[in-house]
Order: C-alpha cells, then sequence, then structure tokens
C-alpha cells in the first residue's frame, strides 16, 4: 500500500498548498464596504469603492496602526462586475464583496432612466446580496463617501450597519434594500422609497424637526457632516422625487409592510399655541384596507389604527387627569393626522401617479386570479381613486409621572 | 443481523424518500412550478400529491399483493418477458436521463452558487464519487445514512423557512389562484411527475423488511413530502413576490442568501452542508436504484460493482451540454411532461395485468 | 481481481513462503505425548530434561518418603510461581507424616484442589500455571494440587476511566482478581467463566465470561470461533488479542471496547455482551462493541438522568468541535468569508495579514505542535510532565503569534479542538477522531465545505458499513432494534426496559411491570 499512500497523500498536499480555483486567503481580498454609482460618459457608470481597512482598530492590544480606516477609489467602468478587475490596476489585493453593506447612488444616475439596467447587474454577481440596503444622495455620490467622515463610528460596515438600523427605527429614513427595489419595480403597483442622504448643507430649517429632507437639519459642533433623513421615490426603478423626513414616517405609518413603527415627534399643542406636546406614535395593528369598486371609480377605505403617548406637557394641562381635554386633545391629534396624510395621499396622486403604502397588496386580495389583477392595473387606477383616510387613536401612557403641579401655585 | 442484510426498516425508508424527493424544493423544481403556476405554485404540490394517490393506490396494492417481490420481478410476471424487460429497459433509460440532468443541475448550482471558479467536471466527479460510494455500499447503509441525518437537515430546513416566513409577507400568496383555477389545476397534472420516484421507489420493495412497511412508508413519505414541498414554494412567493421569484432559477439558494440571523448576516453558507448531505444520498440511491435495474436487466449479480462505472458514465453525459441552467432547464420540463403519464398508467396497467391474472383475488 | 494486482503491487508476499533453518523438534514432541510411566526415577529424569534441571534455577524437586506406603515420591514445581508455605502444610506434611497404609493421595493432601492427569505435557502446563505435581513410585498418575502464587500489584483506583459518582476499583494484571471482582457484582450461577489456550509456545489463556441463560449462543460461537483460530506462539495481552480478532484491522475507528472498569463490564455483561479477560492485562474486552459504547462513560449512567444527559450533550458537542473546528475555520476563512460576522471577518483579516503562511500550513503547524505536546507529555517523566504543558501550550502559543508564525486565531481554533478531544474518553474512540479530523482538514483546505461535507460524508457511510461480530456500528438507533434506547442521550432508568435487542439476548426484559419506586403498589394497568 505504501506508495499508494504517498501518491496520495503528496497530491493531496500539492492541491492544498498550491490554493486552488475558488481558494483565497482571507488576507488577500480588499473587503468593498460601499459602492457608489455616478453617471459617466456614454452610457458608463462612475464607480466609487469604499475599502474597509481591516488593520484599522481590529487589534485590541497594541499593533494599532497609522494607516486609515478607508480607502477609496473612483473610476469609470461598465458596469459593477467588470470594475472589479479594474481597481486592482490600482488597489494590491483582490477585490472582494463580501462585505458589502451599502450601494450609494447618486441623485443623477437614479433619475436616469437607464438606471435600472445597471441595477440589476446586481442580481448577477455571486457576492452582492439581495439584502444589500440603497441610498441616494443629492451629490455624486463619489463626493458623498469621500466627504463622509464619521468621528466615532470610523470603521465604515458598522458605521452603516448602525446608521441604517436606527435611522429605520425612527421611521425617518424607510427600509431600502436591493430585494425590494427589485420586487417592487417588477410588480409595477407601487412606489419604491429609498434612503436619502446628503453631506452637503443648504440650509433652510426654518420647519420642524421632522418635516426636514436631509441636508435641512442643523447641526453644530464637531460631528459629521452626512446626514441621512427622508427618502427617494422610484417609479418603476427610476428615481421621480422626494419625500421629507415627515412624509417617509407618515408612508410608514400607512404601509403594512413595514415593521410596525414607533415614532417621536411633536405637535402643537391645542390648549396653548406656543408650545408643542412630544408624543410617541405607535402602530401597534394593521391597516384596515376596504376596496370598493361599483361604478366606475374604485373607492379605497383606509383605517389607521394608532396608540399615542403623550410624554410632555409643556403647557401643564394635565390631560392625564382631565378626561375631557383628553378628548379634545384626541379629536385635534386625529384630524391633524388624518389631514397631513390627506396631503401626502394627494400629492402621491397627483406628482408621483402612485402610491409607497404597499396599498396595491391588500387590493390584490380582491382579485382570484393574476389576470384579472393585471387588467385592473392598480398603478393606473391610483391617481383617480377616491381615498377615504379614517385614523383611530387611543391614548397610551402619558408620561412616567402623569401628573404635574399647578404652574400657579409653584411660581407663588 | 447478517440474515436481515439489505433489509430496511420503515424510518430508513421513508427517511431515504423524503430526502430524495423532498430536496427537489432546492433545485430548479421550484422555478418550473412558478413559471407555470405563479404565486399559485405552493397549490402544486398539494394537487399532485393528491393526484399521486391514485396510481400509489394501484402501486401498493400490486406491491403488497406480491411479497419480496421488486418492481422488476413483478413486471416480468405481469407483462410477460419481452414486454416486460423493454418496459424495464425504458425505465432504465429514464432513470439514467433523470440523473443525469438532476446531477447536472445540482452540480450547476454548486458552481454557480458556490464555486465560481472551480472547473465543473471536478465538482461533478466529486459529487458523484460520493455517491457511488455511497451506493456501493448497499441500500442498508444508505438508508442509515439517511436517518441519521435527516433530523439535522429537517432542523436547518425548518430554521430557513421560519426565517423566510418571518422576513416574508403573507399578502404576496394573493391573488388566490394565480393563473386561475383550471390553470393551476392542469399544470399540477402535467407535472405529476416530481413524484415519479415514488415509481421507481418500487424496485426496493422486496428490500423493505414487510410489504406492510412499504405501503406505510410510500404513504407517510407522501404527505410529509407534499407538505414540505407546499410550504417551501410558499415561503419562496412570500419572501420575493410572484414576479421576481419568477426569474429565479434556484429559489432556495436565492433565499437562504437573502435572510439572516440576528449578527450573522450571510447564512448561506450554514444551510450549504446540509443540502450537500441532502445531495449525496439523493444520487447515491438512485445510482443503487439504477445499477439495480441494470444488473436485473443484464443479469449481472453483484450489480453493486457496476456503480462506479455507471456514475463515471453519467458524469461524462452530464458535462455535454454547455451552461446546464438553460440548455438542462429546457429539456427537463418536455421530460417531466412525458413522464407524467408513464408514472399515471404504469401501474395501473400493472394492477390490471394482476386482476386479469387473477392474483388479486386472494 | 483488483484485489489480487493491488496486492501483486503493493504487498510483499515473499517473506511469507521464506523458508528458514529451524531446529527439528519432533523428538520433543514425541516425549511431551507420552505417559506417565510407573518409574519415578523415569519420570523425574523426562522432566529435569524438559525443564533443563539444575540450570534452570526456580524448578525444584523435592523428594521425599511417604511413611505409610514405604514409597518414594516427589513433587515438582516452580517455586517463583508457587506459593510454597502452602505446598509444604497442605501436602508435605500430612504425606510424610501418613501412617496409614489405605488411604488414597486425596485423601490424604488437605489442599483443596486436586486432580490427576496422565500425559506429559498436562503436568508441564500444570506446572508453569504455578501449581505442584506430585510424583509417587509406582502409581501412573500425577496429582496436582493447586498451590499457585503468582506476583502482581494490588487492585488500584481506575486511572484513565475517571468517575467522580461511582465505584473506584480497577481491573490489575491477575485474571483472578478480575475475575472475582466480577462475581462481587453479578452473584449468580449463570456467569459463566470459560478458559482456552490461545497461543501455542507461551500458552496464554483467555476467560470467556458471558451470562449463560441471556448470551445469544450463535454469537458466542463466533467470538471462540475467533479466538480460536488464532495461531501464534505468544500473546502477552489483551490489547494484542484485541488486534487478532477484530474484523478490520486497517480501519480507524475500534470495534472492540476495551475497558478498566470492572463495574462497566459487569454492566455489559448483564445486557448479554461477552466479555474477555487475560492474565496480565488490567482491563477487560468488551464485544461487539457499538459506536455509542466508545462514546459512553460509566458515569453517564451514575449521574441523574438530568445531569448524564447533560454530559452527554457536552461529550457530543466535544465530539463535533474536535472534528470540525479546524476544517470550519479553514474553509470559512478560505472559501466563504462571507459567512463571518463583519468585525470578526475583518479581525481575522488583519491577524492574518502580517502572517507569512497560508492557512493551510499554519493549522496544520498548530495541530502538529499540539499533537507533539500531547504525546511528549503523555512519555516525559511524570516529575516533569506538568512542565511540559506550560511550556508547550503558553510558551509556543504566545511566541508563535509573536513571531508572526501563526495568528491568535489559529491557536484558539486548535486549543479548543485539541482540549476537547480529551472529552472523548475511550482512547480507540480518542485515536480515530484526532486522525479523522486531519482527512477533514485537508479536504476543508481543498475544497471548503464543500470538501468538508464530502469527507464528512464518506466517513459516515463507511461508519455505517462498520460491524463488530454482525452487529452495525450505529445500532440500534439505526437499523433499528429494540433496544432501551441509549444512544445520544439516555432515557430515564426505568424506561430502558430492553437489553440490546441487536445481540438477540435470550431476555429481552430487563426491568419488571414497576420498576420505578414511587410507582410501586399503583396500578400501571
Amino acid at each position: 500500500m505504501r506508495p499508494l499512500v504517498k501518491s496520495i497523500l503528496s497530491l493531496f498536499l500539492l492541491v492544498s498548498l498550491s490554493g486552488c480555483w475558488d481558494q483565497t486567503e482571507i488576507d488577500m481580498k480588499a473587503f468593498v464596504v460601499g459602492i457608489g454609482l455616478d453617471k459617466g460618459k456614454n452610457e458608463k457608470i462612475n464607480v466609487t469603492y469604499l475599502i474597509a481597512n481591516p488593520e484599522y482598530g481590529s487589534q485590541q492590544g497594541g499593533g494599532s496602526t497609522n494607516e486609515p480606516a478607508t480607502e477609496t477609489i473612483t473610476f469609470e467602468a461598465n458596469d459593477l462586475i467588470a470594475s472589479r478587475n479594474l481597481a486592482n490596476t490600482v488597489i494590491a489585493k483582490e477585490i472582494s464583496y463580501d462585505l458589502l453593506s451599502v450601494l450609494i447612488v447618486s441623485k443623477e444616475l437614479a433619475s436616469d432612466k437607464n438606471f435600472i439596467r445597471w441595477m440589476y447587474d446586481t442580481t448577477k454577481d455571486r457576492e452582492i446580496k439581495r439584502n444589500t440596503p440603497l441610498l441616494i444622495t443629492e451629490e455624486e455620490a463619489s463626493k458623498f463617501i469621500e466627504e463622509n467622515d464619521p468621528k466615532l463610528e470610523t470603521r465604515p460596515h458598522k458605521y452603516f450597519e448602525l446608521m441604517f438600523e436606527h435611522g429605520t427605527e425612527t421611521g425617518l429614513i424607510p427600509k431600502s434594500d436591493l430585494i425590494k427595489y427589485f420586487r417592487i419595480t417588477e410588480a409595477d403597483a407601487d412606489l419604491f422609497l429609498a434612503v436619502f442622504g446628503t453631506n452637503k448643507h443648504r440650509g433652510g430649517g426654518k420647519k420642524g424637526d421632522g418635516y426636514l429632507i436631509a441636508g435641512e437639519f442643523q447641526t453644530k459642533g464637531k460631528t459629521n457632516k452626512t446626514n441621512l433623513l427622508g427618502s427617494a421615490v422610484f417609479k418603476e426603478g427610476r428615481m421621480i422625487g422626494k419625500l421629507t423626513g415627515e412624509e417617509t414616517r407618515i408612508s410608514l405609518l400607512l404601509n403594512d409592510t413595514a415593521d410596525l413603527p414607533d415614532y417621536l415627534t411633536t405637535f402643537p399643542d391645542p390648549f396653548n399655541k406656543k408650545f408643542r406636546v412630544t408624543t410617541k406614535i405607535v402602530k401597534k395593528g394593521k391597516n384596515k384596507i376596504d376596496m370598493l369598486y361599483e361604478n366606475g371609480t374604485p373607492t379605497l377605505k383606509v383605517n389607521v389604527p394608532l396608540t399615542i403617548e403623550v410624554l410632555t406637557d409643556h403647557s401643564m394641562t394635565n390631560y392625564g387627569k382631565n378626561k375631557v381635554k383628553r378628548d379634545r386633545l384626541k379629536a385635534y391629534l386625529t384630524t391633524r393626522i388624518t389631514d397631513k396624510i390627506n396631503r401626502l395621499v394627494t400629492k402621491t396622486q397627483k406628482e408621483f401617479k402612485g402610491e409607497p403604502f404597499g396599498w396595491s397588496l391588500q387590493a390584490r386580495k380582491n382579485f382570484l386570479t393574476i389576470d384579472e389583477y393585471e387588467k385592473f392595473d392598480w398603478m393606473k387606477t391610483y391617481p383617480n381613486m377616491n381615498i377615504d383616510i379614517s385614523v383611530d387613536i387611543r391614548f397610551g401612557e402619558f408620561g412616567r409621572q402623569s401628573e404635574l403641579p399647578k404652574l400657579e401655585r409653584v411660581r407663588d | 443481523m447478517e440474515k436481515s442484510r439489505g433489509k430496511i426498516g420503515i424510518r430508513e425508508f421513508v427517511a431515504v424518500v423524503i430526502l430524495t424527493i423532498g430536496t427537489k424544493m432546492a433545485d430548479d423544481t421550484p422555478a418550473i412550478l412558478f413559471e407555470q403556476m405563479e404565486n399559485a405554485a405552493w397549490m402544486g404540490p398539494l394537487l399532485i400529491g393528491a393526484l399521486s394517490i391514485i396510481p400509489l393506490y394501484f402501486l401498493t396494492n400490486v406491491f403488497t399483493k406480491y411479497k419480496g417481490k421488486n418492481l422488476f420481478e413483478v413486471t416480468l410476471y405481469l407483462l410477460g418477458k419481452p414486454v416486460g424487460y423493454c418496459v424495464l429497459f425504458f425505465l432504465w433509460v429514464i432513470g439514467g436521463i433523470a440523473i443525469t440532468i438532476d446531477s447536472s443541475i445540482y452540480t450547476d448550482i454548486i458552481g454557480t452558487m458556490y464555486f465560481n471558479k472551480t472547473p465543473t467536471l471536478v465538482l461533478y466527479a466529486i459529487l458523484m464519487g460520493i455517491c457511488a460510494y455511497g451506493a456501493k455500499k448497499g441500500l442498508e447503509q444508505v438508508g442509515s445514512f439517511a436517518w441519521s441525518v435527516l433530523f439535522w437537515i429537517k432542523v436547518s430546513l425548518f430554521l430557513a423557512l421560519f426565517l423566510t416566513f418571518r422576513q416574508g409577507n403573507m399578502d404576496f400568496i394573493y391573488p388566490f389562484f394565480g393563473p386561475g383555477k383550471w390553470e393551476v389545476l392542469k399544470s399540477s397534472a402535467s407535472n405529476l411527475s416530481i413524484f415519479a420516484d415514488f415509481l421507481f421507489l418500487s424496485l426496493i420493495a422486496g428490500f423493505t423488511a414487510s410489504p406492510a412497511v412499504f405501503k406505510k412508508g410510500i404513504w407517510i413519505s407522501l404527505v410529509i413530502v407534499t407538505i414540505e414541498l407546499s410550504i417551501s414554494l410558499l415561503s419562496f412567493v412570500v419572501l420575493f413576490d410572484y414576479e421576481p421569484v419568477k426569474m429565479l432559477n434556484y429559489p432556495f439558494h436565492e433565499t437562504i442568501r437573502y435572510i439572516n440571523l440576528e449578527f450573522l448576516p450571510n447564512i448561506e453558507t450554514l444551510f450549504f452542508p446540509f443540502w450537500l448531505v441532502a445531495l449525496f444520498i439523493r444520487f447515491s440511491f438512485y445510482l443503487y436504484l439504477n445499477a439495480l435495474l441494470f444488473g436485473g436487466l443484464f443479469r449481472v449479480k453483484d450489480f453493486e460493482y457496476l456503480i462506479p462505472t455507471l456514475a463515471t458514465l453519467f458524469v461524462f453525459l452530464g458535462m455535454i451540454p454547455e451552461t446546464p441552467t438553460f440548455s438542462i432547464f429546457d429539456f427537463r420540463e418536455p421530460f417531466l411532461k412525458m413522464i407524467t403519464p408513464i408514472f399515471f398508467l404504469f401501474p395501473c396497467l400493472l394492477w390490471v395485468m394482476s386482476k386479469a391474472k387473477g392474483d388479486m383475488k386472494t | 481481481m483488483r484485489q489480487s494486482i493491488f496486492q501483486k503491487l503493493f504487498h510483499n508476499e515473499k517473506y511469507k513462503n521464506q523458508q528458514f533453518s529451524e531446529k527439528d523438534s519432533s523428538e520433543e514432541i514425541a516425549v511431551k505425548k507420552q505417559t506417565i510411566s510407573t518409574n519415578l526415577n523415569e519420570n523425574l529424569e523426562i522432566f529435569s530434561k524438559l525443564y533443563l534441571i539444575p540450570q534452570n534455577n526456580d524448578v525444584n524437586i523435592r523428594r521425599f518418603l511417604v511413611q505409610g506406603w514405604h514409597k518414594e515420591a516427589a513433587l515438582l514445581f516452580i517455586n517463583t510461581i508457587s506459593d510454597t508455605n502452602l505446598l509444604e502444610e497442605q501436602v508435605l506434611k500430612p504425606l510424610s507424616k501418613n501412617e496409614g497404609t489405605f488411604q488414597s493421595v486425596e485423601d490424604i493432601v488437605t489442599a483443596p484442589g486436586i486432580k490427576r492427569v496422565q500425559v506429559v505435557e498436562d503436568v508441564l502446563i500444570e506446572i508453569n500455571r504455578g501449581n505442584a505435581a506430585l510424583f509417587i513410585e509406582g502409581d501412573q498418575q500425577v496429582y496436582i494440587t493447586s498451590v499457585s502464587n503468582f506476583q502482581g500489584r494490588g487492585i488500584d483506583k481506575a486511572e484513565n476511566e475517571v468517575v467522580i459518582k461511582g465505584p473506584k476499583e480497577a481491573f490489575n494484571e491477575k485474571a483472578n482478581t478480575n475475575i472475582s471482582l466480577l462475581r462481587k457484582k453479578i452473584k449468580t450461577e449463570s456467569l459463566i467463566v470459560e478458559s482456552m489456550t490461545i497461543s501455542k509456545r507461551s500458552k496464554n489463556e483467555v476467560y470467556v465470561l458471558y451470562i449463560h441463560d441471556l448470551v445469544d449462543h450463535e454469537l458466542l460461537n463466533k467470538v471462540k470461533e475467533r479466538v480460536t483460530k488464532i495461531n501464534v506462539d505468544s500473546i502477552q495481552n489483551l490489547s494484542m488479542l484485541e488486534q487478532h480478532i477484530e474484523e478490520r484491522t486497517k480501519s480507524l475507528f475500534p470495534t472492540i471496547l476495551y475497558t478498566e472498569r470492572p463495574d462497566r463490564a459487569s454492566s455489559f455483561l448483564e445486557d448479554g455482551y461477552i466479555i474477555l479477560l487475560m492474565e496480565n492485562s488490567p482491563g477487560s474486552l468488551i464485544m461487539p462493541a457499538t459506536f455509542w459504547s466508545f462514546f459512553h462513560t460509566s458515569e453517564d449512567h451514575y449521574l441523574r438522568f438530568i445531569f448524564g444527559n447533560f454530559t452527554r450533550a457536552l461529550r457530543l458537542l466535544a465530539l463535533f468541535i474536535t472534528l470540525f473546528s479546524s476544517a470550519l475555520y479553514l474553509s470559512v476563512t478560505n472559501f466563504h468569508a462571507e459567512m463571518l460576522p463583519p468585525d470578526l471577518l475583518l479581525a481575522i483579516s488583519s491577524t492574518r495579514e502580517i502572517v507569512a503562511f497560508p492557512a493551510t500550513i499554519e493549522i496544520f503547524l498548530m495541530e502538529i505542535a499540539f499533537e507533539l505536546i500531547r504525546e511528549a507529555g503523555l512519555r516525559v517523566p511524570s516529575p516533569i510532565g506538568p512542565t511540559i504543558g506550560i511550556v508547550g501550550a503558553l510558551i509556543l502559543g504566545q511566541a508563535a503569534v509573536q513571531a508572526n508564525v501563526v495568528s491568535p486565531m489559529v491557536v484558539i481554533i486548535v486549543a479548543l479542538g485539541g482540549l476537547s478531544s480529551f472529552a472523548i474518553g475511550d482512547i480507540g474512540m480518542n485515536f480515530a477522531v484526532r486522525l479523522s479530523r486531519f482527512f477533514l482538514i485537508l479536504c476543508a483546505s481543498v475544497f471548503g465545505l464543500y470538501g468538508l461535507t464530502a469527507m464528512f460524508s464518506i466517513g459516515l457511510f463507511y461508519l455505517l458499513s462498520l460491524r463488530s461480530f454482525g452487529v452495525p456500528y450505529f445500532a440500534p438507533m439505526t437499523p433499528k432494534y429494540t433496544s432501551g434506547n441509549d444512544t445520544v442521550f439516555r432515557s430515564l432508568v426505568w424506561n430502558e426496559i430492553f437489553r440490546p435487542g441487536y445481540l438477540k439476548p435470550q431476555d429481552m426484559k430487563k426491568t419488571g411491570d414497576v420498576s420505578n419506586g414511587e410507582k410501586q403498589g399503583q396500578n400501571r394497568n
């Protein structure tokens, strides 16, 4: 047996040492964390790679490095796949999309009619996952990546992961990954919302906190200029408009496919216009959506159940103790929220001619076959529909301590 | 012990069947069903399962009559020598084609989803090499192997399905009947052959511990496989919606690439080994059946020695088509449609012949 | 066909048929076959020649006169293995002081064990066993009194199969003690101790123990047949015997269980297994053995249900960690890096960056280093033992990382795998697992998870095809047999109703209807 064993063993060693085929040592890869896409010349795109430096901040004791956390490179390429090899003229290691945690696209490219062609490249590449988030930037993606300079979360994958995670929790940005983009585009019934961000500052922060869109939020101090706020609206795979932070929140409230929201927001105090009440809006159940189509234009009845917790009481009204005032507050909030929703719905009907609320899924229930549903053509019918919004509010808690002292007595 | 060599109990029998037919949810079978039935594809397996009751009833009936006999002996006995040989040879060819097609599809999955740069021949050779090794060890070992890993494979599948349903949206199953009730029924009927493996299973009817085991095993596994396939198809729809799911070549692998588990962002390689093990069992079993049939046809007594040769043959046959994703796909669909009548009619024929011979009386 | 080609290619057949110049011993054999004559001197001459007296120092011939009969008599014994005091008290004294004339030898000699033999060969066997042979002038019989007294150590604590809650005594090198330890635990007349001489020159004896009315006699015959078929000059102990009777000698996995614990052996006996004991072996062989018997320890049953199963779960985990940790690390980092959580991925990448070797070499370096430390630690004289551990584990690991020879991650992985391997108690299984780990590592380094899974499947197929005396290796899990369901986990003690069915015991049930104390008196229907 000996010669046989020897030959098998040596063959094995030979193969295993030569590092064959799919084998790549983990330290021979350059991990691309973010890809930026910009419009290039002649139907080409400018690809920007944000490459993480594994040595940065990973060693706990000693071995710290003076190298920067990231390396960026921008160049013109035909697509996302050919760009891998092109990048290697500059980058020493093999480009890998294993760690890809964000796809950043400039507004300019996203609005291009050919944008969808490049997007489908991501379904071809093995390493790009369908759960990669999509981020649309006001400026060029390359510029956005270069100027993005987080002070504490310097490791880029962590930064983006946390930004998206907490951004979606507050509802100021939607959850937007590739699978959703493709699904909505292919179903051709709803609008897709993508995260909108920038690190340009435009000012214009005269409106309240939630009314803004990325670039309008004012901060001071030494921090990153990047802010993600609001959303980009896509119709048929192409960007057609923007929603502000508040509109994004409302659209998420209306959307049952989104995670159940839980927002902090403020309303003018009905008892003292000088102050605002801070509330926490929690959606505990699903919306109730009924479609009636009797004669010609269908009617959509949407009922939004909300639980609201009133967290501040600057007017010292003591809602918790007073049923009459509570009822007045409830009526006030109901009309105000219904108003806002109606305004957004009208905007989508008039401006976008489509809805980002996932209502088509509810409408589908009224059809038995795909044929019938496709003939109905939701996208075409929506702008002319009668939409009847109603909001049901239940009060939750009134803060940890529900009662406040009478102001006059304190001042005395 | 030695006396019971080659006989398998009900647990092993059911395990093998579940793993051979159940793995179909993880290849391009869902793609075929989605193509025809869109979001109602999940009803397909249920209907197919229900329709399969008819041929399977006849089949089990015939085999409980002839104790300890295999499909091979029963066919020869009922149809007479010349006709029987022809039919069996035809079955062998079908089996061979099925192995070739399926194995090249699976190799393609491994190649495109996990190992891009490794030459297809190497992947293919490893796959068939291991299956040949397993098949050569004998039916008992294949059965035991299936039983010992069944639990873990199903746990991994359950985890995958659970995560899929959690991250999916149940509303995607509407419009409820997809392309229409009749469409669904029609394409279910024409794809009946997805369960044609049951026919080949009767090749080992005589190797089960008793005819009752064979009968019970068939029914238990039919129920489990039907439900399993149906739920998996449902999970794909729920995650992707009907329009995108039609475009996926291998929905299962796209699914496990999308879902994530808390701190692990990409868990597809967590499911990959389990899927592979199921795959090895499946082809070991196919190879064994094929060699068994071949051995019977050409009177080779120690047919186990044929297995490596047959495996090599299948590797080379499977390597012929270029880009298996398409050429095989185009070939497989009509192939499935072609087998359907055989799967449906052959058991009936056996039963009728048995009745004619008067064996069904007692 | 293929087999023969391989044999021609790789086997050196020539040694087997080679002729050696050997001394012809037919004369000696003829002497041994003859019967004892009536002439005392003639007899003694034959034995003096055979034992080479007086060169042979410890073989004694003691001549004396039996008073009552007026006959010469002689005692032949080997004084290093016989109890001379006993001989004097029970044989010499009564015989020489005897004055009656009609008693037979059995009446005079007070030794409890005495028997008559007639053939030279049989006499030799008895003397070599430490018994004394009594020759009497004019008598064709030789009287054998059992006075053997071999030296050996006393009963010690079990050293290799340690338990916390349970008996501590272990087998020692004396077969009689070992049998006594077993008899102490199983007090039944059905416990049979058969002895068989298996080697030609050294006349080693094997004791086959079984419970007569439990054991499957077909199985018993098979075991006996295997043992008697051995044709060698000497088999010193059980470890050697194991290699002579096991089914697959080149297999990685053991098929016969070796244990040094009498309590474990007796519990196997009571289930219908067969046990072999030998002189000079501080242990016993249990057959047939399944995968589970190697996986279990006796403590699993001594501990309460939940605790016992917890240790089983831990052991299973340890088994998998030992097998897969290094191979998984290799396949994940080299082939499926996307699987790792991003922070870990970057951490591994950054530590690997300055390491000179590819990950495969790194793993092999550390694995081999670990095996070296382990082997060296076993062989070093015990005073320096702990030092080896410290030098090996701490200094080597730390220095290797600092010198950029290996990355810290690899040290963790290999150390974890190595540590876990100690949880598998049985030495045979331990070696099997440690060695198969290398196969897995090799395959994982070439084909990642694909190779790993492929190798694992081959291994499992192989294991499933193993049989120990006809019993499938994974019985009773698959194929299924009626049994106490003691496989990966054990059931409650009173639910272990049946003996393992694959042994075909004559009595399947080992508990009655009421075996749970609390349920005593209640109607169980």
